[in-house]
């Protein structure tokens, strides 16, 4: 790289390719991945531009405005990269210090201030530059350049012409710093999305434990009335299956005293006595009734066994379906009835209602939340009306009753969670809270109006294809 | 012969109890028990007005009324009625009520078991027995020893054949206010 010399100057500074080169240089040392070495090739690049046989450069110390740090170098000792100094020593130390650049002619500083080189050399330089390396106000390092005895001095006239490249190099530098500093933020901030989606996750994670918890404290709330539903059936059944079991030790006692008399030849007097004494009639009419209640009861349990599933269904691996929101109503229904049958007429006036894409299980949660809260506010003798609709791209579930209604004061605070007006022990406060957010994760809706003393009107609206699907 | 009232909003329940109590195939078999159901308490509580009953056994939820309620209103139109609840119903206010109020025999847990049921009933119905039979006599003592009169123990035999005979309310005019 050193063939050509341009006497007695500085060589190739005026070569166009040369400084395009450096200008390549630079960009990759902007962007580029090891900065250690984008910087030893500009050096090495400055070096052979300049005519010299070695240059280094030091750069501040991030952070550490007192110190210097020798950031690559052309035939120098090794292990000199990488040393530190401190700012004011040395020609590095004096240049950044002032700011001005430092040409070295022998012995002796011929620019700047004549200061006296205190440093201890391992070789004698000849012919010395060094210039401070600055952006804007601030001096980020320095860099020099060394002429081998035997070879022309440096001139002022080169100091000079290296001073308009350095500030080009600094420029290089300050870009690669901040490169650096992009690359780091991004990495911090990347990290920080991270944690963030863990965070979401544990959330969702919390949110769906929330759900499901709150499901079963509704199902418990319901309990007893289901319990209830579950035994009547049983009992009768039960109570059934003794008696068809005395019907039929009649039915085979009078049996055996026939086949007795048949093979036996003997009278048929017996038998025809018992035939006196059993109502064989009634057994076998009663016998059928009996069977057709019994089969009608384990259909009962069988169902609402089945409707429980579909709550106990869920957590978050559920899939979205598209569901006849009527049946899930239904299914809802019987196992609220028994809760609130008691003391409520329960009316329906349902529309044509497509099939809506949903989450089932959350779905019914909404309904059981909503049934219960109505058959809740009702004292005696209550109406609940559930009425359904389509409109535009969504439908309705209205859920009216003519129970104690809320008070204004309480009508925006419902769906806050743990808001409760029901005493210790009936209600967790998350019932609405959690249907709330069952259905804005729908995409859908509750409205409330109610009146005190009047009853409470909540609608629930639901798209009937899902964004995300 | 026993007068049985049985009352629940479940028409299979009432059918199987029926079932249960005439079945004379099964021992414990009940004493020529006459059994009359409703699924409705108003009406239970109409006919109770106008027909002597022994034992009453009644659901605990139903619709109209609970059960305690129900037999409450039953003992003040004949205190003599032996009364049971026959439930599913756990629910400890409403058990409260049935024995401090309706003043119920026994409270028996729905599934219930055939056996066990029909010995509480006779259980019941001869603890019922001996209470009559107790004051019977001791009002026969008191009519011997002139504590109470002739007319007065007419009186009672009438209000056991015919409740609220004697209990007949008269309006100013004369007229006879019917309980409705």
């Amino acid at each position: 790289m050193m063939q050509s010399r341009f006497e007695p100057g500085a060589g190739k500074l005026d070569d166009f390719a040369w400084i395009y080169a450096l200008y390549e240089l630079g960009q990759t040392a902007a962007t580029g991945v090891d900065p250690l070495k984008a910087q030893q090739d500009i050096l090495d690049h400055i070096v052979s531009g300049l005519d010299a046989e070695s240059g280094s450069l030091a750069l501040v110390v991030e952070g550490r405005e007192d110190l210097l740090e020798i950031a690559a170098g052309t035939d120098l000792p090794s292990g000199t990269v990488g040393s530190r100094l401190p700012r004011g020593l040395g020609v590095f130390g004096h240049v950044v210090a002032t700011g001005q650049p430092l040409l070295i002619n022998g012995g002796v500083a011929e620019t700047g201030f004549p200061v006296p080189l205190h440093e201890r050399r391992d070789r004698s330089t000849h012919s010395a530059m060094c210039w401070p390396l600055r952006v804007r106000e601030r001096i980020i390092g320095a860099l020099a350049v060394n002429r081998a005895a035997g070879r022309p001095r440096y001139t002022i006239a080169d100091l000079d012409r290296g001073h308009v490249l350095t500030s080009l190099l600094a420029l290089v530098m300050a870009n690669h710093r901040m490169h650096v500093e992009r690359e780091n933020r991004i990495l911090e901030l990347s990290t920080l999305n991270a944690a963030m989606q863990r965070m979401n996750a544990l959330l969702e994670d919390a949110q769906n434990q929330v759900i499901q918890s709150e499901k079963l404290a509704s199902i418990g709330q319901i309990a007893a009335g289901v319990a209830h539903e579950i035994n009547n059936p049983v009992a009768f059944v039960l109570s059934n299956l003794g008696t068809l079991e005395s019907y039929l030790s009649s039915l085979f006692e009078l049996l055996d005293a026939y086949l007795e008399a048949e093979h036996t030849a003997a009278p048929l007097a017996r038998a025809r006595a018992l035939r006196e004494d059993t109502d064989v009639d009634f057994l076998r009419s009663d016998g059928v009734a009996l069977l057709g209640e019994s089969r009608e009861g384990l259909l009962r349990v069988k169902r609402i066994v089945e409707d429980l599933k579909d709550f106990s269904r869920g957590g978050a691996e559920e899939t979205w379906e598209s569901v006849d929101l009527h049946a899930s109503l239904e299914s809802t229904l019987n196992i609220v009835r028994n809760e609130i049958k008691y003391k409520t007429r329960i009316e329906t006036r349902y529309a044509d209602l497509p099939y809506v894409e949903c989450l089932p299980s959350r779905i019914n949660q909404v309904f059981l939340n909503l049934l219960v809260n109505a058959g809740q506010s009702i004292e005696a003798n209550g109406v609940i009306t559930i009425s359904s609709g389509v409109d535009g791209g969504e439908v309705w579930i209205r859920f009216e009753d003519t129970g104690c209604g809320i008070p204004p004061e309480h009508l925006h605070r419902i769906f806050e969670p743990f808001f409760t007006t029901k005493p210790v022990g009936q209600g967790t406060g998350l019932g609405l809270s959690v249907s709330y957010s069952i259905v804005r994760k729908h995409g859908g809706r509750i409205d409330v109006e109610s009146e005190v003393g009047r009853g409470t009107r909540f609608t629930v609206r639901l798209p009937v294809r899902q964004m995300q699907a | 012969m026993a007068n049985l009232l049985i009352v629940d909003d479940e028409p299979s329940v009432l059918n199987a109890l029926r079932r249960m109590c005439l079945n004379r195939m099964a021992a414990p078999a009940l004493p020529d028990p006459v059994v009359t159901t409703f699924t409705s308490p108003l009406k239970a509580i109409d006919y109770v007005r106008d027909h002597p009953i022994d034992l009453v056994i009644s659901d605990y939820r139903m619709p109209e009324m609970d059960g305690a309620s129900f037999l409450t209103q039953v003992k003040e139109v004949q205190p003599d009625s032996a009364r049971m609840i026959l439930s599913a119903c756990t629910d400890m206010q409403g058990i409260v009520r049935a024995i401090n109020d309706a003043g119920i025999f026994r409270f028996v847990s729905k599934p219930w078991s055939d056996a066990d049921l029909k010995v509480s009933i006779l259980q019941v119905l001869a603890h019922r027995d001996l209470l009559l039979e107790n004051r019977r006599l001791a009002n026969e003592l008191r009519l011997k020893r002139g504590v109470i009169s002739r007319q007065q123990l007419e009186l009672e035999r009438l209000e056991a054949e015919s409740p609220g005979i004697t209990r007949v309310r008269w309006t100013e005019d004369g007229g006879v206010l019917l309980e409705d």
